[in-house]
């Protein structure tokens, strides 16, 4: 019983910290579609984009992690911004479906690419919190997943410190708000949406560079990965919703991983797409979401 | 409506639906081949490094004059295709390379789960005209699951033998450590390969050699997070990992051991995992695992092929993309003694003549020894082929042999 007991406390834990990329991840989509009103399914790919792209200073020139880090952030704002240009910028105004279409070719095109060039070889990355966990009592804590939890609030505090203090963050919640009003009070609707793209895509790098660290090695399946596990969190949390986005990350984490240790492999994904499905007919506005009108 | 009609089909001429014309084949002076593997998708590194031995064996053949037919020299032309490890892109494939590129054979695919259905469509009943499935021959590189040569007498296989792999790997651990005793077990629930590997191959062999199995945990061919299985592989405190799992997360998982402590004596690995990909991808933490294989650069020519196929294609030579250059110089010998016409109009009648010469074919030279073609007849393994097992060990960054028969350590 108490082994049980303890096993339910570990796999919390994990789930917990590992819930924490699901945030991370969830945040970025929530961020777009609270002030641009349309779903991004090229963010997976533009975060894998970016962490690629970290690979090339250090298998390159074996340069320090920092540097890793700088790329991976600086790539994904670029793979970003051709994403915007691509897939939003041009676009005619009136097609919803659109973007959806657009940056669903995006991702197969980002992460086809990204096979052509690395055969889909799979890349070491290296954990710069090393390969030992620490023992707390009776359980084992990753550092690195300790780090993305310890990462993951900075992120979050700075995120609503620019949303709340900022007036870069007033002109963004003023066209999530009213996009037709904001842009009559003199906000540049087309700006905020390049600077949403930049901000959201350099959140990715930094998630994605953690991402890549604790996975040990990198190939580009991790795109899909990252595009359903953000649609799942930002359902659940309320499209949106930061808030919402966080609290649906760290349950789902928890979710998975207490079916993964008790039920197995298959019942983890029944269980995380049941969650789903549940608050898509008992509460389809989410944890925090706004009801519909 | 007329300009829209000449478009179209000038686009779909453009488009790659052009059928063989007339002037193709013996006439222009080539001999059409094809190739599919999954290029796209997780199991792209395999696929890709197929494709690249192939290409090296044509440019070979081709380089040396090409392929004699008829009296003429004719050069090998290779139509490839991408079926992402997925069935119904496997299936459209196998019709436009026997419809439309008129090839004389293909080889792939890489996914076993991709060859059940595409060796499915093939005929069943040689010469019997009631049997309409595609008469088009299959000399299959990577697909490894056991018995899919037994669907069609189209298709042969230059794979492992993965029951008589796994078999000879615990036979020899048992010798080297009588000490170890227990087992714990890691595979893809979702992957055929691993599926089928660990329930038709591996747990066979640890059972008849004597080793009680504590726990089996699975996880999915993309599954980045491992903690949970790991916890419980840590709890069985087993001598021998057997990880049936392939290289993304294998890497995944022996990082997370090494995290959670799991402390086992011996790990052994899955075929396909003998691959540089493995060594690059885990680094350091697949330290002393060891694979059952086909192929190790543990011969000058073995190297020599191991270091071209890189420095050309980007292409690791390992158990699944050798074949691919041994089929294509095997099939060229068998082009240049049964003596092909190479026409379009002849094309079934050839591929039915190269089909009975490789099931007749007994032994051939692969790049590190003989290889034996089972013939149609054969009870077991038919279309399958036997060949020189060797056991490769992870050892600084490298592959280094564990075991090798000793004929060919005698070379």
């Amino acid at each position: 019983m108490a082994e049980t007991l303890l096993d339910i406390i570990q796999q919390s834990i994990n789930g917990l910290m590992y819930g924490a990329f699901y945030a991370l991840i969830g945040i970025g989509f929530t961020l777009f579609f609270g002030v641009m009103k349309k779903f991004n399914l090229a963010y997976g790919p533009t975060i894998m984009a970016g962490i690629y792209l970290g690979l090339i200073p250090l298998y390159r020139w074996k340069a320090p992690m920092w540097v890793v880090f700088v790329t991976c952030v600086a790539g994904a704002v670029v793979v970003g911004f051709i994403v915007e240009l691509a897939c939003f910028r041009y676009l005619r105004k009136g097609h919803e479906l659109a973007p959806l279409m657009t940056t669903v070719g995006m991702l197969i095109l980002i992460q086809e690419t990204v096979v052509i060039v690395t055969h889909a070889a799979p890349y070491e990355y290296p954990n710069i919190f090393g390969d030992e966990s620490l023992e707390v009592g009776p359980f084992l804590i990753r550092p690195d997943y300790l780090a993305i939890l310890i990462s993951g609030l900075v992120f979050v505090v700075l995120l609503y410190l620019l949303v709340q203090r900022t007036a870069f963050g007033r002109a963004m919640r003023a066209i999530a708000e009213n996009p037709a009003v904001a842009q009559l009070l003199g906000v540049s609707v087309s700006r905020m949406n390049r600077l949403t793209f930049a901000l959201t895509s350099a959140l990715g790098g930094a998630t994605g560079y953690l991402v890549a660290m604790t996975f040990g090695a990198l190939q580009p399946g991790i795109a899909s990965w990252m595009t359903i596990k953000g649609l799942v969190v930002i359902v659940i949390g309320g499209l949106g919703s930061i808030p919402g986005a966080i609290c649906a990350g760290l349950l789902l984490g928890v979710v998975e991983f207490q079916a993964l240790w008790f039920l197995g492999v298959g019942y983890r994904d029944i269980l995380a797409y049941l969650l789903l499905f549940a608050f898509l007919v008992l509460r389809p506005s989410g944890l925090m979401g706004r009801p519909a009108t | 409506m007329k300009k829209i009609v000449v478009s179209s089909v000038t686009l779909f001429w453009l488009l790659g639906f052009a059928p063989g014309g007339a002037g193709a084949f013996q006439e222009e002076g080539t001999l059409r081949i094809g190739g599919m593997w999954a290029l796209s998708g997780p199991a792209a590194y395999i696929g890709s490094s197929s494709k690249g031995l192939s290409a090296l064996a044509v440019d070979e053949i081709n380089e040396a004059g090409g392929v004699m037919v008829r009296g003429k020299r004719v050069k090998i032309v290779q139509s490839v295709y991408d079926d992402a490890c997925k069935a119904e892109e496997g299936l459209t494939v196998v019709r436009r390379l026997a419809d439309s590129d008129k090839v004389l054979f293909s080889l792939g695919p890489t996914c076993s789960s991709v060859a059940e259905p595409v060796f499915g469509i093939l005929q069943k009943r040689l010469g019997d005209a009631t049997d309409t499935g595609l008469q088009f021959l299959f000399f299959t590189d990577t697909a490894i699951k056991f018995g899919l040569a037994k669907i069609s007498p189209w298709a042969f296989r230059n794979v492992g033998n993965e029951p008589a792999m796994f078999d000879l790997a615990f036979k020899l651990v048992k010798e080297k450590y009588p000490e170890l005793k227990t087992v714990a077990v890691a595979y893809e629930s979702d992957f055929a390969h691993s599926v089928s590997t660990w329930k038709g191959a591996t747990e066979p062999a640890v059972k008849k050699y004597g080793y009680e199995v504590l726990d089996v945990v699975e996880w999915r061919f993309e599954d980045t997070e491992f903690g949970a299985q790991a916890a419980k592989l840590r709890k069985t405190n087993a001598d021998i990992l057997v990880m049936m799992t392939h290289t993304f997360t294998t890497c995944g998982a022996v990082k997370e051991f090494k995290r959670q402590r799991v402390k086992a004596k011996l790990m052994v690995g899955i075929t396909s995992a003998a691959s540089t990909e493995t060594l690059v991808g885990c680094g350091q933490a697949v330290e002393g695992l060891i694979i059952p294989t086909n192929f190790a650069a543990i011969s000058p020519k073995a190297k020599a092929l191991a270091d071209k196929a890189w420095a050309k294609y980007k292409a690791d030579a390992n158990l699944h993309s050798v074949p691919a250059y041994e089929n294509v110089h095997a099939i060229r010998g068998i082009v240049e003694k049964v003596g092909i016409k190479n026409e379009p109009a002849t094309l079934l009648e050839d591929r039915r003549k190269v089909r009975d010469a490789l099931a007749g074919l007994g032994t051939f030279q692969g790049v590190i020894g003989p290889i034996k073609m089972n013939g149609d007849d054969d009870p077991v393994k038919p279309r399958d082929v036997d060949k020189a097992i060797i056991l490769v060990q992870a050892k600084g960054g490298q592959w280094t042999v564990f075991w090798q028969p000793p004929e060919l350590e005698k070379k």
